[in-house]
């Protein structure tokens, strides 16, 4: 599935993001200052049919708001987001409801994406409930299919959320995105609030169930790990800004923003022993006063005086394959790093 | 009682059961309250029983005291207080029932719009609740129950309908009585609308409707069902007093309230038939209260310490 | 803050506002109308007159235009003569308010006077005997027929015992003075206070149980200050802050538990003057009546939201809005 990504691309992608831009007032009681939180600040991303492409950043880098905006849980304030070719940015919600049959969302927090009144297998039903799909013979049918998919007992259905586990009920979230046989699915960190043991379960589940039912899907996650297992694509968030897009082996070996460089040396690897560190310097700014130019460049060692004062638009980082299509490595540095491979493999 | 067991292999509604129980005066107040309607449901059956009419007037045998044969004696003008508290005790527990519930439903639907929708519609519903809070209700009532229905074009058929007052009361209750209910439910449907099974459904394309009703009315129901029950104790009591003040429910239709309107004249003369209805209303009320204050207890987590 | 402040005034006057105009659509729908009631008091009264009359009163022009002119007259002081007091309005309205104010304040006063100290003492014995004998009296306080407590008070003090007097506020032929009024009060303001002393006593109770939680507390008894020193300045301080709020809302129900009072004790007040009025068809009495006791309640929810606001700096007075 990866080597061909590199490859021209005669089908029109699945998803195109331009320009997203979504930004919070601050509300506070009796606050004199509020000010506005810019969670993202201008994401343009694409997705090719079948791909999974990964949305990697630190907590508070506005991934989340990022995925909602996408899926139009949140109105955008500026840019565009065509599914399929059809603009979907800002419809009512009457006029997003044949594109929301084929894009799902699966949550972080398994315990609050279900309703705790509601037996699983109606929480399952329930999208072919909202498009009339099938009569109540068929959508049992269908959510013990769901149900057998996902690993759990068909017999679950009469059960209710507070039963099950955690890593359960996230099976359960993932059997209702599939209800409906979903061409797209955005799951912002479905694995971030499991115990580890279970996490690697549920993220083979996600991969045998994207190869079984042809699924694409925008992955949220903070986990280069889990990065690692499932991407075919990455793109690096920081800050409201995408800094970096590759394919996820030329990420891993070959990143061109000192960022995505920060992250992955920061990932622990055992029997690796003491290595130079690049690690950003500092803390992470409020993202409610970012600072001007390069979102990035407060924290970064090879910042300049460029830097301060623009903000570096995605650009072919050099010495890395193509330069167009989404497949290109791109990233949004005025000095990019050289395109020598880490740890010299 | 143990409470060892994991909360999580309990059902909510298991959960507020067993801390339901833990309180004596509101599991009491619910077994009279019971017991309060399996009499009045039993009037007829009891009337026979005593093989007596309930509406029989007998001018021969007023004012008796408590015998054998009328266990709580006669009225001014000779029928039998039990059978008429029982009756009574019907139309009063009908009405505070039914118009509690009226105004819970009317209470829920503005409050499920209000806090789902927001914006201008949460503002606008607001300021009509807070101008029917700011009203003093026993005088709007007062004046509501003394308008002159054909004055307003009712049609004939209903305004000299022999069940007018009833139907009256209720929806004059019901009409001013919802403000509690839509608060509850506007605060409780803002919070829940931001919890993620509410994104979820609207991720799929749910409709606000849908939302509202499958989703956010199951899970602000506990408050309501304590509010309502609440509710009806007030209830009682305004209807009482105004079926005191010949403005409730008409004679010949039995209510305590209206039991007790010319026992103010007869208070020198026969002070017992003054005290059997109000008793009637003060035992029922408390038991509502009480009952209502133990569900609430039940229900809140806070109040029992944890946070 | 005092935008705040006027712009929650504002809203009172145009909630009071449009609440005259529905109190005067709804006081027109009383049975009889003021010319038919004339008729039967003069039966030389002839259609013809009684049309006469219609038009001078301006009785044949549709509502609103009616509102107006009675809104018009009002803004400059002229609320219309009572028809059962052959009086001017205002005056007939004056000594009643008066003995209403006497009645409310003294029960107002009497009220906090018993609640208050029992709520404390309740909060700091909590689940001990005495807090349970507490909570039932307060529980039977909310949940006793006002006019029912009434009739039982004059049974036992006026009929059975003969100490107290069973209504009016003066003892008929001969009387007056201070202490012959203060007798004919005792019966209404307990029978008044009754529900504001049980309501009362459980909020102040809620309130201090919730403050003495609250981590502060903890620290002022850490520091070493005795337990009855931390109780009453720290926590009495921030639990009467609900309980004002709580006060403040509770005026309505003080006047409609007033108006059973009075009408219950023959008290002349406010609000056996409205109920009078409403059932003798005097509109313009009762339509006064009414928005004074609409006011009234007003003014008392205000006087809670400022308060409430002001005292507690968490509160936002912003309001939220999501769409879907």
């Amino acid at each position: 599935m990866t080597e061909t990504m590199t490859e021209t691309i005669t089908e029109a992608p699945l998803l195109q993001v331009e320009g997203l831009v979504k930004h919070f007032a601050v509300q506070g009681g009796g606050w004199r200052n509020r000010g506005t939180v810019h969670a993202v600040n201008g994401i343009s991303l694409t997705l090719v049919r079948g791909e999974t492409l990964a949305l990697v950043g630190e907590s508070g880098c506005g991934k989340t708001t990022c995925a909602r905006a996408i899926a139009q849980l949140y109105k955008p304030d500026a840019g565009r987001v065509r599914f399929k070719g059809e603009d979907i940015t800002g419809l009512s919600r009457r006029q997003l409801r044949t594109a929301r049959r084929a894009i799902q969302f699966v949550f972080q927090d398994p315990f609050g994406s279900l309703n705790p009144r509601l037996p699983v297998g109606a929480i399952i039903a329930e999208p072919l409930v909202i498009h009339g799909a099938g009569g109540k013979r068929e959508r049992t049918a269908r959510v013990a299919e769901l149900l057998a998919a996902v690993g759990l007992n068909p017999r679950d259905a009469e059960r209710y959320p507070h039963e099950f586990s955690g890593g359960q009920r996230q099976r359960i979230a993932i059997a209702r995105a599939l209800a409906l046989r979903p061409e797209l699915v955005i799951a912002d960190e479905p694995l971030s609030a499991l115990d580890v043991s279970i996490q690697s379960q549920i993220l083979n589940l996600l991969k045998d169930l994207q190869d079984e039912f042809g699924l694409t899907y925008l992955f949220i996650t903070h986990d280069l790990a889990v990065v690692d297992h499932i991407a075919d694509r990455v793109a690096v968030m920081y800050l409201g800004h995408i800094v970096e897009t590759a394919g996820r082996e030329d990420l891993f070996t070959r990143p061109a923003h000192p960022y995505s460089r920060a992250l992955i040396d920061a990932v622990p690897v055992p029997g690796r022993g003491k290595r130079t560190s690049h690690a950003a310097m500092g803390d992470v700014p409020s993202p409610i006063n970012p600072p001007p130019g390069c979102p990035f460049h407060t924290r970064c060692p090879r910042a300049e005086d460029i830097c301060r004062r623009t903000n570096p638009p995605l650009m072919p980082a050099p010495g890395r394959g193509t330069a167009k299509g989404p497949g290109a490595h791109l990233a949004a540095c005025h000095f990019p790093l050289p395109a020598t491979a880490v740890d010299g493999s | 009682m143990t409470v060892a067991v994991t909360d999580a292999l309990r059902t909510p509604w298991q959960l507020l059961w067993w801390r339901f129980l833990a309180h004596h005066g509101a599991v009491a107040s619910g077994a009279v309250l019971v017991v309060l309607a399996a009499l009045a449901m039993a009037a007829p059956a009891i009337e026979g029983l005593m093989g007596i009419d309930a509406n029989a007037v007998n001018l021969f045998n007023r004012f008796e005291g408590p015998s054998l044969a009328h266990p709580l004696g006669t009225d001014e003008i000779g029928r039998d207080v039990l059978l008429r508290l029982l009756y009574g005790g019907r139309v009063s527990l009908f009405v505070g029932m039914v118009a509690a519930a009226a105004s819970a439903v009317i209470g829920t639907i503005i409050g499920l719009l209000a806090g789902y929708y927001g914006g201008r519609l949460d503002t606008a519903l607001m300021r009509l609740t807070d101008g029917v809070i700011s009203l003093p209700i026993l005088p709007l009532l007062i004046v509501l129950a003394a308008l002159d229905l054909n004055k307003i074009g009712l049609p004939q058929a209903i305004t000299q309908d022999e069940n007018i007052s009833l139907y009256r009361i209720i929806f004059i209750i019901a009409l001013v009585g919802w403000t509690t209910v839509a608060r509850l439910v506007r605060g409780a449907a803002l919070s829940v609308r931001e919890r993620e099974f509410v994104l979820a459904a609207t991720a799929q394309g749910a409709t606000g409707m849908r939302i509202m009703s499958v989703h956010i009315l199951p899970n602000v129901i506990s408050p309501i069902i304590v509010a309502t029950t609440l509710s009806v104790g007030n209830i009682i009591l305004l209807e009482s007093v105004l079926s005191f003040l010949g403005l409730g429910i008409q004679p010949p239709i039995p209510s305590w309230g209206n039991m007790l309107t010319n026992a103010q004249e007869l208070i020198w003369t026969a002070p017992a038939l003054a005290f059997y209805p109000g008793m009637a209303i003060f035992i029922t009320v408390i038991a509502f209260n009480f009952l209502g204050d133990g569900l609430q207890d039940a229900l809140d987590p806070r109040a029992r310490g944890r946070s | 803050m005092s935008r705040v402040v006027a712009s929650r005034l504002f809203e009172s006057i145009l909630v009071l506002g449009i609440m005259s105009f529905v109190i005067y659509a709804l006081i027109g729908l009383m049975p009889g109308d003021p010319i038919d009631l004339m008729i039967k008091s003069d039966p030389k009264l002839t259609p013809a007159d009684a049309e006469r009359l219609r038009a001078v009163y301006g009785l044949d022009k549709p509502l609103t235009a009616r509102y107006w002119a009675w809104l018009g007259a009002a803004l400059e002081g002229d609320f219309g003569n009572s028809r059962l007091h052959v009086r001017p309005v205002l005056e007939v309205m004056a000594p009643f308010l008066l003995n209403t104010a006497n009645l409310m304040g003294l029960s107002f006063i009497l009220s906090l006077v018993v609640a208050i100290p029992a709520g404390i003492y309740a909060a700091l014995h909590q689940h001990s005997r005495i807090d349970h004998v507490i909570n039932l009296f307060c529980f039977a306080g909310i949940s006793i027929p006002v006019f029912w407590l009434a009739l039982m008070l004059i049974i036992v003090f006026s009929v059975m015992l003969g100490v107290l007097p069973a209504s009016g506020i003066e003892t008929i032929g001969g009387g007056g003075g201070v202490l012959d009024t203060l007798r004919h009060l005792v019966l209404p303001t307990v029978t008044l206070t009754i529900f504001s002393i049980g309501s009362y006593t459980r909020y102040m109770r809620a309130a201090m149980i919730e403050v003495m939680r609250q981590d502060f507390i903890r620290t002022a008894r850490a520091k070493g200050a005795g337990r009855a020193r931390v109780v009453l300045r720290h926590a009495l301080r921030n639990a009467l802050i609900p309980v004002v709020t709580i006060v403040a809302l509770s005026f309505g129900t003080l006047f409609s538990g007033a108006l059973i009072t009075e009408t219950m004790f023959a008290y002349p007040g406010m609000g056996k003057m409205i109920y009078d009025a409403i059932m003798g068809n005097d509109f313009n009495l009762a339509l006064v009546g009414l928005l004074f006791a609409t006011a009234l309640t007003l003014a008392g929810n205000l006087i809670a939201d400022i308060t409430y606001g002001w005292l507690d700096p968490r509160i936002s007075y912003r309001k939220q809005g999501a769409g879907p």
